[in-house]
This record gives C-alpha cells, structure tokens and sequence, in this order.
C-alpha cells in the first residue's frame, strides 16, 4: 500500500539544512498496524505528515496504492488525501464551532456525499462508538476520551483505507488510552491499516510491527512478538 | 455545501457577536449611505427623460462671441424657432417659449397668481407632457387659447372637466379661453409651469423687437425629423444668425434636450461639465464609503484568524480543499451582506423624507426587478469584495503549521491590516477636509454679500395700478413703520438679465465687443439697495437732465480705460449719456464668475420691479404694512413677494444641496472607519491581555499601559494623514478654482481635520485600551 524509498526532509535554517529524516525506506502492507516509534524530536510527526500528504519531501519517491505521490501536485494529493486517509491527533483538533454530529459529519461534506448516506454513515459511527447520546454536544462539552473518541470517528467515518494517528493517546489517561487503542485493533481487525506514533511500549504492542527511528533513520524494523497470555 | 456554509456563518456570527455586530452595523450604514446615493444618481440621470422622442429633441443654443470670451447661453433671438424650422429640412418642428414667472389670473372672483409663460404652438408636439383635454395640435394654436395644469384647474374651476372653454382673465386685461389641461408636471422636468399661452400672437404684438435678430430673449427648442443627424444640422445652422443679421456674432449649435441638464455649463464656448460632475462626485462617495465597510469587514475577519487557523487546519486534514474553504469564507460575508442589506433598505426608507428635504427631490422606493437586480448586485459584489482577502488569506494556511501552532501573523498580514485602515481613514480625512472647504467657501459667499445690503431687501412686482401710480405708492410708502426705503428697478440683481454691446466711448478699438449689463432704475434705488459709490453721485431729480445721464460700475470704467470718468460721454444704443457717478464693483452674478461691466440708466417706466428695504428689526412689520399698501392699490391681487437674499442664495443652490449632502456622507464614512478601528481595538486588546498582565507584573502603569495602546492607533492615523493631506489638497483647490472669488486654502482647514481626526481615533480606541489597561494580571496569567 505504501512503498517509500529514500525519503529525505531537512529545514533551512539560515544558510544550514537541518536534517529531520535523512533517507527512510519504509514498505507497508495493507492491513498492517505499524507503530512508529523513537525519541523526541526523531521525526515522527514529519514521517507520518508525508505520508498523510500534509508534507512534502525534499528527496525520495513515495508511492501510495500505486500512485507516484511525490510526483502529483496539489489537487490531486488532496483527492488522494480525503478519499483514502483518516488523521488523528493528539490534541484531538477538533472544530469547535461545530457539534459532535457535525464534526463527524464534515468530512463526508468535502467528499460531496449526499444528505441522506451521509446521515445514515454519521449515524453508524455515533452508534459503534456509542456517543449517539452525545451527538449535539460542542467539543468543549466534553471529556478528553470522550472528545478523542469523536477525532477518531471522525477519522473513519469516510471508511479510509488508512488511519493515521500522532500520539493518539497522548493527552489520556492510562484507561482512556486502553479503550482508544482497543478500538484501534477493533478497526485493524476489520481491514483498516494504521499507522500510530507513540511514546508508550505498551501501545506499540497492539500493532503487528515496530519502527524506530533515530537521527532521520529507521534503526530498527521489526514485527512485534506476541507474547502469550 | 452551501446549506453547510450558511450554517456555519450564521452560529460563526452567533458565537462572535461583538465583530458582527460591528460589521453588521458598518456594512448596512455603508450600503443604506449607498443606495441613497444610488437613487439620487439614478433620478438625476433620469431629468427631462420623460419624451419619448428623447433622442431627437434639442435646445439651440448660441456661442456669442466677446473679445473677453465666448459666452454660451439658450437665449435666441424671437424668430428663430419659425425660420429654423421653414429653412432647415431636417428640422420637422421647433417651439419658442419664455422664461416662466408668476402671474396674476381672474376667474369671476376668483383670483390667484400662477406660474406661466409663453410657449410656441408646437409646444406640446414636441414635449409630449400628457394632456387630459384637449389636443397637442391646436391646445396653443389660437390667439385666446389657455394650457392650464390639473391642478390650476382644480383651483379655478372646481374639475378639469369644469375648465373646457371656460376664460381666465390674465394680469387684469387680457382674456383667454380654456384650450386644454395637462397633467401635472412630473418632478423630474426641468420646465415648471402652471399655464401656457400663445407664443405667436404675443410675438406679432411685440414684433417690433421680439423680430430683432440681434436681441436674444426666448427660447427654441427643436425635434429632429426620423434619422436625421444632429451633426449635419449643427454644420448648417451654425451660421444661421449670421445670414440674417451681418454684424451678428453667434453661431448656433444645437444641445441634447435631457443632456442639458447634466451638461449645462460652458467655458469660453467650450463644454464642460455641470451637474454631472456631482453625479460623479457622488458616485465616488458611494464607492468610498462601500469600500471603508469592506476594508472594516477584511480586517476583523483576519484580526480573528488566528482563532480560525485552528478551524482551516483541521478541515484541511479531513480533507476540505482549498476551494471548499473558499466558498465558505466568502458565503460568510456574501451572507452578512445580504443581511446588511435588509437593514440598509430600511434605514434608507427611514431616511428617504429627510433626504428629499436636502436634496429638493420626491425620490421612492419602488422595488421593480431593476431595482432589486442592482440591490442584489451591490450586495454581492460587497460581499465578495469584502469577503475575497480573508478567505484566499484563511484558506491558504497550511495546515501543520497551523496544528503545530508555529503560525504567527506575518509581518506581511500586518502591513496589509494596517494598510486597509491606513486606506480607510485617508478616504475619511478627505471627506473631511472637503466638506470643511465647501462649508467654508459657501459661508464665503452668504458672508461676503454681493456688495449692497441684500438682507433686508425685497422686492414684487409692479402690477396693475402701481405702474401709473408708482409716485404716490412710493410716497405712501415711505412713511411706513417698517420700510426704510423704497423705488423700483428693471433687473433684480441676481444674474445675468439684460446685456447689450452697444455701448461706445471715444477711444474704443473698433474691434472690441464687449457686453455690458444694462440696468434701468428709479430715482432713488441706489439709495434703496445701498451700493457704495466710490465717485460721483447718484441719479437725482434736483438734475433736470438725469434721464442722459449714466452711471458705470468700476469693473466697467477700468475695461474703457478711463482716467477720469466723472463728465466724460459715451454713446449708449447711439444716444449721448454722460458719466454722473462710479458706484464700487457689486456681485450681481455668481461667485463663480467675475464682476462684468455693468451700467445703470434712469428708466422709471422700465423699472417693472418694486425694491424695497426695510428696517432692520422691523422686517415683518414692514412687509405687512407693503402689503395692505399694495392690496389696496390693487384690490383682489395677491401680494407675492421676493426676499433678495433668498433669491440670491438660489444661485447656489445646488453648492448648497451638494455641502450638506457630503456632510452627511462624510458623517457616516467616518462612523464607518470608526467602528473598524474600535472592532480592532476590541481584537488588540483582548489579544495583548496576558503581555498587559505580564507588563503590570513588572511595574507598568496604567499610563504606560494606555499609551502602549494607543500609540499604534495613533501612528495609523498620522500615516492616513499625511497620504491624505496631498489629495485633499489638490482635489479642494480643483474645486474652489471654479470659483473666481474664492477663499484662500489655509492650512489651517488641514490641521484642524487632523486634530480632529486623531481626537475621534484616540476616543474610540481609548475606551478598550483604558479597559485593557486596568486588567487584573493575576487573572490573565492564570488562564493560560
Ligand atoms: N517547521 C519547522 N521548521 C524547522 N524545524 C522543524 C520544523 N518542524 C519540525 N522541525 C524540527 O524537526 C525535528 C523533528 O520534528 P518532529 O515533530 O517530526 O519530531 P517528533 O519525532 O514528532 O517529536 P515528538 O516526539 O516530540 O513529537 C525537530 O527537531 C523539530 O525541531
Ligand atoms: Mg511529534
């Protein structure tokens, strides 16, 4: 599903690059649930930004379900973007002018869907994660959980191929964090690759594979053994 | 997506009531200033359209030519309008008419003064004002015939059926018959009248010098036949007059009939502009006052983007475009648009009486789909325009800097900020400083006075028995409380009445033409009116011999080049006069023009106007006593007097409109401006809370705190001022330039609108600085 080979990104600083990823390579299957994971500053965020077509690289090529991505321009990243990606944040990122029903909804609007598949999609997420009752509530009515919760319906809602979240779990606490991340597996489970950023070895072990990076490189890449019990 | 938009916009004005209110408000007073603005250009547009051979009507006009310039006038010799159309063939029907003025009529006891003149028998041909009796061919073909108004049959005879064939006596004498009645004239008309009669009959009575192909008097108006071209007969009638009298220096051309009225005023035989330039004027206001709206909405909008990043980031995450973004933005300014819009019809209704007061106009409004397509037109563009900045400047975030929260205002966004309201309150210190200007120039003129007493003059006119009996009306008259003085007069002073080149003096270049004004009077009346002499004296009946004598004005003795004038001799129409007295230069045209020649004869038989000035204090008893003098010399007519200065202030009429309209205007672009800077201040304010809070901390007064504040605001206006001061300057000396007495533009006027300006910016942006100023830090530093 994505095959990226070489991908450099560095900021200017003055006359100075300063090198954020240096050469990735990276292959991921559809279906998989990769964590990436590394010290701050590693460029995580930056990683999965490319991916997630918010950046861009400066060197490298990255093909997505087949597609040159790095060749593409603008228009046609975004339609690529809103039809086959869910992002989720740390912060949630949520609008706050707008209901919980209505934040879950927008997404389907920028994919020109009509009225009525719209409120019969909207509908079966608010069912699945059980926030129905919560639906005319404004983000600031709610719990962190509770808000995160409706940043990753919102995220799905389009049924995306691929999930992307940074730091999911980040701004929870341990419970909430287990309840997100079950239901992470619960939307792998049924076919959804995702890819998360996390600082927690704890999380990374609900994923099928682990990669670390360091300096701008992937040190190492390796599938999670699942320990019994 | 659209309904999306809408609901979007209106809980985005729901949850930031404060800068929607302050666009709101901005936005409806600048399109309720607009739509006015609107109306009155439409209806100035639309004057005299009102025929419906529009295009093929002309007024003949005369280039007469001075050796001190051309003058242009629409006065024609009397016989023009008759020849013109016998001669030319692409002429199909030309009318002469008369000035209009106010005149005795008699029906049985009945008895009223109406508006009327003379008018050629293919008046109502040509100007197909609607006739409710009678027909347009013969209304004005018999010598008895009448065209009276509706109304002036309502009056006199109870209905317009009533009046057919019934006789009005006309100034005591003359009796004429009912032909027909016509409709009321619209307001947009510039002819106004309440009765017609015959042209041709009144010419053969007065052919003696009505024929007179050198004399200029009435008026001729013509009707092009089908497809002919206006410049094909300009080329033929040019030398028209020429061909009839040899010495004659006019040549004709004819002007659009409606486009007189927007293009009526000449310089040395050249076009060159007239109302229209007010229409332009205030179309620019519009546009002005429109665009310091916008500039209010783009700047609150950005002001607030950073609160909005936020939003434009996300969206752009889950997949909103560039586009999307777009129409949303601008949906949300096209939306506050229309709603402004709503208020703004309302407002300009409520202000619609008021306005019509000022601008002397009976405008309505009347919503056909024209009027609603322009309605919707202005709004749009309004919204776009004001929308377009914040949207393409929101929606082109990018949108991990925006989650990252690493985006800042650029440098580059506060230029622009500032630089709108920079733009805004140049436009206003114009507006400003030009309504100082004209304020000043038209309080220049009522001031200055034409150089004799105007005030307490007034003057009527000399009808029925006060001709023969003037001696003894004057006697009478004199010694009423309240009347100083009294004598009479064949000009009212007020404009150019009656001129003549044939004034001759030894030493004259042979070539030289020059026009004088002639001015017959009564013993007594320079007295009356109180012009300074400044040698000589006045006519006087201890001199048997005045009737030859004459008296200049100074501007007229300067132009023959006379040392010594007083007992020199001139020839006037061949007839030896001698120079008796130089009375000082007066004005007795407008402000605009210079003082021309001028010349007073001692005529009291064509002294067809009675002046009379009266005590100071006293001026309402004198007028009631004239008036009981004057009803019972002339039993059942009505006293209908004239105050001089009334007469006088006409002249600038339109200056006058013109003056208040743009104070209100400039009034309300400045309110405009102002609720932009108070919106941004509100934003500032709440913005640099915690660095207040943090400053406080470290010891800052409240003092410092305001002038922190404020100095930004400040700064803005002196940079709108010094951009603005330049074109104020040029476009206030454009206009007084026209004026040949003028006041000088002293800088004053400029400092004045400056202090002024800087007070109001520093009022509205003090109040949420002061707030600002006194927060508690505590609590600001706390909510982080
Ligand atoms: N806009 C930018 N300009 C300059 N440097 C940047 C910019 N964005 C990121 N960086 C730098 O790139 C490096 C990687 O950033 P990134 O956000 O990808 O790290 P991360 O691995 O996600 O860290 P964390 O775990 O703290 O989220 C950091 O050193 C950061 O300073
Ligand atoms: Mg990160």
């Amino acid at each position: 599903m994505i095959q990226l080979k070489n991908i450099a990104r560095y900021y200017k600083r003055g006359l100075q690059k300063s090198w954020v990823l240096r050469d990735i390579s990276i292959h991921i299957q559809p279906g998989e649930f990769v964590t990436i994971m590394g010290p701050s500053g590693a460029g995580k965020t930056t990683l999965l930004n490319i991916i997630g077509m918010l950046d861009q690289p400066n060197a490298g090529e990255y093909m997505f379900m087949d597609e040159p991505v790095h060749r593409f321009n603008e228009r046609r990243r975004n339609e690529l973007h809103k039809h086959h990606i869910g992002f989720v944040f740390q912060a949630y990122h949520l609008i706050d002018d707008l209901t919980v029903y209505e934040n879950i909804e927008t997404p389907l609007l920028y994919r020109g869907i009509k009225g009525k598949e719209r409120k019969s999609m909207v509908a079966d997420v608010l069912d699945r994660f059980n926030i129905v009752a919560k639906k005319d509530l404004f983000p600031d009515q709610l719990s962190g959980g509770q808000q995160q919760l409706v940043g990753i319906a919102r995220a799905i809602v389009g049924k995306p191929q691929l999930l992307l979240a940074d730091e999911p779990t980040g701004n929870l606490h341990s419970k909430q964090g287990k309840e997100i991340m079950d239901l992470f597996k619960e939307l792998n489970d049924d076919g959804i690759t995702i890819i998360q950023v996390t600082h927690s070895e704890e999380n990374a072990h609900y994923g099928k594979r682990k990669i670390e990076l360091l300096d701008g490189f992937v040190r190492k890449n390796e599938l999670i053994k699942k320990e019994v019990g | 997506m659209i309904e999306h938009a809408i609901k979007l916009a209106l809980r985005n004005f729901m949850r930031h009531k404060n800068s929607f209110f302050i666009n709101l408000s901005g936005l409806s007073t600048g399109l309720a200033c607009t739509l006015l603005i609107f109306l009155w250009v439409r209806d100035e547009l639309r004057v005299d359209k009102i025929f419906e051979n529009d295009d093929r009507l002309f007024q003949v006009m005369e280039h007469q030519d001075y050796s001190d310039g051309i003058l242009t006038t629409n006065s024609t010799p009397g016989p023009l309008g008759m020849s013109l159309e016998e001669e030319i063939p692409e002429i199909e029907l030309a009318a002469t008419y008369l000035y209009p003025a106010s005149y005795n009529l008699q029906v049985g006891e009945e008895k009223l003064r109406a508006v009327g003149t003379y008018a050629g028998k293919n008046y109502f041909k040509i100007f197909d004002y609607p006739l409710m009796t009678g027909s347009a061919v013969d209304i004005l073909a018999g010598a008895n015939n009448i065209a009276i108004s509706e109304t002036l049959a309502g009056s006199l005879f109870g209905s317009v059926e009533e009046a057919m064939g019934q006789s009005i006596e006309y100034e005591g004498s003359d009796i004429y018959s009912v032909s027909g009645v016509f409709k009321d004239l619209p307001s947009n008309s510039t002819q106004q009248f309440d009765f017609l009669l015959p042209y041709e009959p009144f010419y053969q009575e007065n052919i003696e010098w009505m024929s007179n192909w050198e004399s200029n008097f009435p008026n001729t108006a013509i009707r092009l036949k089908k497809g002919a071209q206006a410049a094909v007969v300009n080329g033929k009638i040019k030398d028209f007059i020429k061909g009839k009298a040899e010495n004659s220096r006019v040549s004709l051309f004819l002007q659009s009939y409606s486009g007189r009225y927007l293009y009526g005023r000449y310089q040395n035989g050249k076009q060159v502009g007239g109302r229209i330039e007010y229409v332009w004027l205030f179309s620019l206001i519009a546009l002005f006052i429109l665009l310091i709206a916008c500039i209010n909405f783009m700047n609150l909008s950005t002001a607030r983007a950073s609160r909005r990043a936020k939003e434009v980031g996300v969206k752009k995450t889950i997949g909103a475009g560039k586009k999307a973004l777009v129409i949303q933005f601008l949906s949300e300014s096209i939306i506050l648009s229309f709603l402004s819009l709503l208020i703004a019809v309302g407002l300009a209704g409520l202000a619609l009486p008021q306005f019509n007061l000022i601008t002397a106009k009976e405008i309505e409004l009347h919503f056909d789909p024209g009027m609603i397509g322009v309605l919707v037109a202005i709004s749009l563009i309004t919204g776009i325009i004001a929308g377009s900045y914040p949207a393409f400047y929101l929606s082109s975030f990018r949108p991990i800097s925006v989650l990252k929260g690493t985006l800042r205002s650029s440098m580059g966004e506060l230029w622009v900020r500032r630089g709108l309201v920079v733009f805004q309150f140049a436009l206003s210190f114009i507006l400003i400083v030009a309504v100082v200007i004209v304020y000043k120039q038209i309080q220049f003129i009522q001031d200055q006075g034409p150089g004799y007493d105007k005030e307490q003059l007034v003057y009527f006119n000399r009808d029925g028995r006060l001709e023969e009996q003037s001696t003894a009306f004057f006697t009478k008259a004199k010694t009423m409380d309240g009347v100083q003085n009294i004598s009479s007069i064949g000009h009212n002073l007020v404009g150019q009445q009656n001129n003549t080149r044939g004034v001759e003096w030894d030493g004259k270049d042979p070539e030289m033409t020059l026009l004088f004004e002639n001015v017959r009077i009564n013993y007594d009346l320079l007295e009356t009116i109180g012009v300074e002499f400044k040698e000589g004296r006045s006519f006087s009946r201890s001199f048997g011999r005045d009737s030859s004598a004459v008296i200049f004005n100074e501007k007229a003795v300067e132009i023959m080049g006379m040392k010594d004038p007083i007992g020199q001799r001139v020839r006037i129409h061949g007839e030896e006069k001698e120079i008796i007295g130089v009375v000082k230069d007066f004005h007795f045209q407008s402000f605009r023009q210079e003082i021309n020649p001028l010349f007073f004869q001692l005529s009291p038989e064509n002294s067809w106007f009675m002046m009379a000035s009266l005590e100071k204090g006293k001026e309402k008893k004198g007028l009631e006593n004239l008036k009981s003098l004057y009803e019972e010399f002339n039993p059942g007519f009505a006293f209908d007097f004239e105050f001089l200065d009334e007469q006088y202030a006409r002249q600038y009429a339109a200056e006058q409109r013109v003056a208040s309209l743009s104070r209100y205007f400039a009034g309300f672009a400045i309110l405009i401006s102002c609720l932009g800077l108070f919106g941004l201040s509100v934003f500032t304010a709440e913005r640099r809370k915690k660095e207040i809070g943090i400053r406080k901390v470290l010891g800052a007064s409240v003092t410092q705190i305001l002038s922190l504040l404020t100095k930004e605001f400040a700064q803005i206006v002196l940079w709108s001022i010094l951009i603005g001061f330049p074109i104020a300057y040029v476009l206030s000396k454009n206009w007084l330039d026209r004026f040949v007495y003028r006041i000088d533009l002293a800088i004053w006027f400029f400092v004045l609108t400056a202090v002024l300006m800087i007070l109001i910016a520093v009022v509205t942006v003090s109040s949420q600085a002061f707030q600002a100023a006194r927060v508690d830090p505590k609590k600001y530093l706390r909510s982080e």
